[in-house]
């Protein structure tokens, strides 16, 4: 515990020890104690800066006129109001920039990102032009001089040490300002928001608010080194407002080191040594300085303080912490912990009532209305049925064009996502979405801090919230990862992430919780144990869940809910659900295709086009595809099928290159194209369309297809080529469209402009993502056809959901899950016997 | 007379909205395409004017105007492949800092081979005196940069809207995944627009050093306003970049016939107006990895 502490209260001793021995060490540098003086300034406003920046990942271009103005309003504040004063001068500054720095927090922090920076740096351009401009009050260009540095107390502040002791005091003060609020619960939201502004918000946290409070700490803090520096040289001028200065703020800080309390403090005594000692034998020595700064953005970006770390590493290795599962503790039958039990209420927990949502057009959710009582509802339906949207709706990611949700008769309609979860609605994600920098212990303190009435505090040091860290450390322990909280949530395995994804969720003390596909990416172990979690948690509380798991879903859950193209197919028990015939013929189709397709042509088993021999890949800590075969032989049409997230896109896109193939082989007509990059794939023959289509918006069809002849054509390749006579005879109507924008089109338009820019171009093979998805019954007649005719020109390897479709295409099938293929065979027997079809695909 | 006046000082304010327009154009093509917003844009226009100084001459001013831009525009390839490539992939934000680093490095060697004090650089001979429409009385140099300007920008609207150059760019801005699978190197485009993009900043730089001066902080201080201009308009809106950039003309030419001193303060007003407004800018659209 001592050891803890003494990392705890460092920073603080060695500025504290740094302060008093400043004097000496600047003579033993041949500087003065004036040169101290600035040293203590600038790291102040730096500090102040890296509030925001280290803290809170805002970067501000515009501190530099919170310096300024701090400076002038030291100076004129003296001038008119306290003549010969310097502490009410002060503080005077701290209120009026306070003041300010809240105003202009409010107008810029409307915008986020690259954004936020940009109008920082207009504030401050705007500031130095109002300075330099605005003679009568600033002195212009000539500056504002004769302020004086009365004496205070014993204090000769006239003369350089006692007015260096002075600022040191209040630097160190500074610093133990900064040191509380980073190690405060507002610290710890600060750092959340840096990591994952949405997510802390769905942890319910007014991340507005807090970004606001810290810019306008930050911004005050930056100003009191201003009036300091004013009162320091006895002089205001308008350069401090300048944009560069304000960049010279931020390389001190980036050169020190952002992720660290006294980062900007090495980086403001660098930054004034280097000044000094270059300043001596030229003019330019900003320049020597920028180098520098480029230097570390290039090579590193965390700073003085990160190359430390690095050499500290190479002389004492640290323990290897990393996170694997292995290394935790799983206690097995554990009661739900206490603290995250509700109060039973009576009503209806959760009612969702018509909702529906459009985007530009496309509608996601059509009309879904659903109730949940209590135990675990499930929501089920294909890829691009709208479940997830439908959470996103109800958990207030976007509000909902009509409907109303309402949760324990309270009405959730309309309010922002921070607001839904203090009502006591909580979700997990189907793409993780962590504090990936934090520790795993952290990332569920959040949650659990969020319900905390204390959770807004900036000075209470964290460690004193012992209710907050008993309960954390109950649900680390409920959770299974005890003995692994305290590594980075970025170093943890896929399924790892996915249980601390859940655990924030939980965290966050619901009355009714929304999980998304909690059980995608687990291993068979792990999915059992997060099951029989789930069903623990549903005793206490609701669960409202999305998993593509379905045999285990209908399993363990007591209502569901079908969901197809945006609307509710039906709702009922898991066995209504399983016997019900509409949704067999949603997930397996009616088994009598609309159309019929000319029996394939005979194709020579040796003739193989393309061979994909065990490919990996990987999507961050995710493995998508698991050492996934398959092969295409030359005139066929192959149907990769699977359930949503089995890695079927993703192998399409490791063909293309536009994904990385990790170990394996693949071959294409005698060449390895795995390793190529996309455009030179593309070259010798292979023509993809995407899911969603991925057609230029804004630009003609003639446009998309220009850019599809561009580089492709080239007969050497063979293959088949569409010209532009041969698209209008597949095509007809496309004629009347070629100058329209092809955002314009119907969605069949469109699909067909996407497989004729494929096309545009000597193909040998054509890739289709999900050719049909959302086309009226029509054009999917019209596009079968197409395909049908295609396969004497080229070989087709399709993704696609209707498998009736699908199967009266294609001539073989291979089958994905979880990256590999489990069933390789004839499409033929699939579409013909609907009982082994069943066995094969369907739960 | 009034009137004359006023409408004088509203055609000055047009003519430095041009020029912010020519260094706003190129931002915003180096930031669509490579999703950097490049602070050391204004670099290049400095050493533009520079350029024009040391190539008068030997070349005279028609062959600094060509020259000095397109040696701007090889630097730019060296800028592109070295550096700014590295960072199209990682967080935005270091984009702007090592820009930012850029920027200030330039400005220092500047002042190190020319030093801090202007230089005397004037009007061509050909190009001095008026021209006279009754009661109108206008500077035939800025007449010619103002053709200029809208020579310029039409070319650029052409280039991007009809050529395949054009075609690929707004393509990859889009959808850079789909223009690789369609056999398209993108990155020969990237090198392209960003060598683009600071040629246009040097040119603005030839045509403004008679008339603003050639000084080591020009960069900086033309920098600032023309991301005024960009954040009004919309970043990678080519008519929101227009029509922001005529109507910070305006307001400036406006505010400079009632009140002078309060002319570059009157855009920083403007951008809080319309950030009030329409917090996306005029013509903006959502693009989330900026956010």
């Amino acid at each position: 515990m001592t050891n803890v502490n003494t990392q705890k209260y460092l920073p603080l001793v060695l500025a504290l020890v740094g302060l008093m021995v400043s004097p000496l060490i600047m003579r033993s540098l041949g500087l003065t104690p004036g040169t101290a003086t600035d040293v203590v300034i600038y790291a102040m406003a730096a500090l102040g800066l890296n509030l925001l920046v280290g803290q809170t990942g805002l970067t501000s271009f515009g501190h530099g006129a919170f310096f300024g103005i701090g400076a002038y309003a030291a100076a004129l504040s003296q001038k008119y109001w306290f003549e010969g004063q310097i502490v009410l001068p002060i503080l005077f500054t701290i209120v009026f920039c306070a003041l300010l720095a809240t105003l202009v927090g409010a107008l810029i922090l409307r915008r986020r990102g690259v954004y936020f920076s940009l109008l920082t740096l207009a504030f401050s351009a705007l500031t130095f032009a109002i300075a330099f401009r605005w003679t009568a009050l600033t002195g212009g260009e000539n500056g504002l001089g004769n302020v004086i540095r009365p004496a205070l107390g014993v204090l000769q502040l006239d003369q350089p040490v006692p007015y260096l002791i002075a600022v040191s005091v209040i630097g160190w003060l500074v610093l133990y300002l900064v040191w509380r609020i980073s190690r405060s619960p507002f610290g710890h939201v600060l750092a959340a928001i840096r990591e994952n502004e949405q997510r802390a918000r769905f942890q319910g946290y007014d991340t507005q608010r807090y970004k606001l409070f810290a810019f306008a700490i930050s911004g005050t803090v930056t100003a009191l080194a201003g009036s300091l520096l004013a009162f320091h040289y006895r002089f205001a001028s308008a350069d401090p407002t300048s944009v560069t200065f304000s960049g010279e703020l931020l390389a001190m800080v980036v050169i020190g080191g952002m992720h660290s309390l006294l980062g900007p403090v090495v980086g403001a005594f660098f930054y004034i040594l280097f000044r000094e000692y270059l300043s001596i034998w030229t003019p330019n020595w900003l320049l020597y300085f920028g180098l520098l700064f480029v230097g570390f953005i290039i090579f590193s970006p965390k700073g003085l303080v990160g190359v430390w770390a690095q050499v500290k590493k190479r002389f004492k290795p640290e323990k290897e912490t990393d996170a694997a599962m292995s290394a935790r503790k799983i206690y097995q039958g554990l009661a739900f912990p206490s603290f995250l039990q509700p109060a039973k209420g009576d009503s209806v927990a959760l009612e969702v009532s018509g909702i529906a949502k459009s985007f530009g057009g496309v509608k996601a959710v059509r009309d879904c209305s659903l109730t949940l009582h209590s135990g675990i509802h499930a929501v089920i339906g294909p890829n691009g049925s709208g479940k997830t949207t439908t959470f996103n709706l109800i958990s207030g990611l976007f509000v909902p064009d009509q409907g109303k949700v309402t949760l324990y008769e309270k009405s959730l309609t309309g309010l922002s996502s921070d607001k839904i979860s203090q009502l006591g609605l909580a979700r997990s994600f189907q793409i993780t979405n962590l504090f990936k920098g934090l520790t795993i212990y952290e990332n569920l303190r959040l949650s659990v801090q969020a319900r905390h009435k204390g959770h807004f505090n900036i000075w209470r040091d964290i460690d004193s919230y012992e209710l907050v860290h008993q309960q954390t450390a109950e649900l680390v322990k409920y959770l299974g990862l005890e003995g692994i909280e305290h590594s980075e949530a970025a170093s943890m395995s896929y399924g790892g992430q996915r249980l601390v994804d859940m655990g924030i969720a939980l965290g966050c003390h619901p009355k009714v919780l929304l999980l998304d596909e909690p059980l995608a990416g687990l291993a068979a172990a792990e999915r059992e144990r997060i099951s029989n979690l789930i069903q623990t948690i549903q005793q206490y509380i609701p669960v409202l869940i999305v998993e593509h798991d379905l045999d285990r879903v209908l399993g363990f859950s007591q209502n569901v809910t079908v969901m197809n193209d945006g609307s509710v197919l039906m709702s009922g028990t898991p066995d209504q659900v399983r016997s019900d015939v509409r949704v067999q013929e949603v997930y397996t189709g009616k088994g009598t295709p609309a159309i019929q397709a000319r029996t394939a042509a005979s194709t020579n088993a040796e003739d193989v086009l393309l061979s994909f021999d065990k490919i990996n890949s990987f999507y961050g800590k995710s493995h998508i595809l698991n050492e996934a075969s398959l092969n295409v032989r030359r005139g066929e049409i192959v149907a990769l099928l699977g359930r949503n997230g089995a890695g079927k896109s993703t192998l399409l896109k490791a063909l293309t290159g536009l994904v990385e193939p990790v170990g394996g082989t693949i071959m294409f007509d005698g060449q390895k194209i795995s390793g190529m990059a996309a455009p030179d794939i593309a070259r010798i023959g292979i023509g993809y369309v995407p899911q969603g289509r991925g057609l230029f918006a804004g630009m003609s069809v003639r446009d998309n297809f220009a850019l599809g002849r561009m580089n492709r054509v080239n007969p050497a390749i063979g293959g088949t080529y569409w010209t532009e006579e041969k698209i209008f005879e597949y095509f007809p109507r496309l004629k009347d469209r070629m100058d329209v924008a092809a955002d314009y089109l119907s969605g069949g338009e469109q699909q067909m402009v996407a497989v004729a820019r494929a096309l545009s171009g000597n193909i040998k093979l054509l890739l289709l993502d999900e050719p049909f998805e959302g086309l009226a019954p029509a054009v999917i007649n019209e596009l079968f056809m197409v395909f049908d005719k295609l396969r004497s020109e080229v070989s087709i390897l399709i993704v696609e959901h209707n498998l009736d479709l699908v199967l009266a295409l294609s001539d073989r099938v291979f089958a994905l899950e979880r990256g590999q293929v489990f069933h390789e065979g004839p499409a033929k027997a699939l579409l013909d016997d609907l009982d082994y079809r069943k066995k094969i695909l369907w739960m | 007379m009034q009137f004359i006046f006023f409408l004088e000082q509203v055609l000055n304010g047009l003519l430095i909205g041009g020029y912010y327009l020519l260094i706003a154009l190129g931002l915003s093509l180096i930031f669509s395409l490579g999703g950097i917003v490049n602070l050391a844009h204004g670099a290049f226009y400095a050493l533009g004017a520079y350029g024009a100084v040391v190539l008068t001459q030997y070349v005279g001013f028609g062959g600094a105007l060509i020259l000095s831009p397109v040696l701007v525009g090889l630097l730019g390839i060296a800028f592109e492949r070295l550096l700014l490539r590295r960072f199209y992939q990682s967080d935005p934000i270091l984009g702007l800092l090592l820009t930012f680093g850029l920027a200030m490095i330039a400005e220092q060697i500047i002042r190190m081979i020319w030093g801090s004090s202007p230089l005397a650089y004037s009007i061509p001979s050909a190009l001095k005196g008026q021209v006279v429409l009754g009661d109108f009385i206008y500077s035939r140099y800025r007449l010619v940069m103002l053709l200029v300007v809208i020579g310029a920008m039409v070319g650029l609207w052409f280039l991007l809207n009809k050529t395949a150059f054009g075609r690929v760019v707004r393509a990859g801005t889009q959808r850079p995944d789909m223009v690789a699978v369609l056999g398209i190197r993108l990155n020969h485009y990237m090198t392209g627009a960003v060598v683009l993009g600071v040629s246009l900043a040097a040119l603005a730089g030839v045509l403004l050093a008679p008339l603003a001066g050639v000084h080591p902080a020009m960069g900086a201080e033309i920098m600032t306003a023309a991301f005024v201009v960009v954040v009004i308009g919309g970043m990678g809106s080519f008519w929101g970049v227009v029509l922001a950039a005529i109507l910070v003309g305006v307001v400036r030419g406006i505010t400079t016939f009632f009140y002078p001193p309060a002319s570059e303060a009157s855009m920083y007003m403007l951008m809080i107006l319309v950030l009030l407004l329409r917090p996306r800018g005029l013509l903006g659209e959502r693009i989330e990895r900026f956010e």
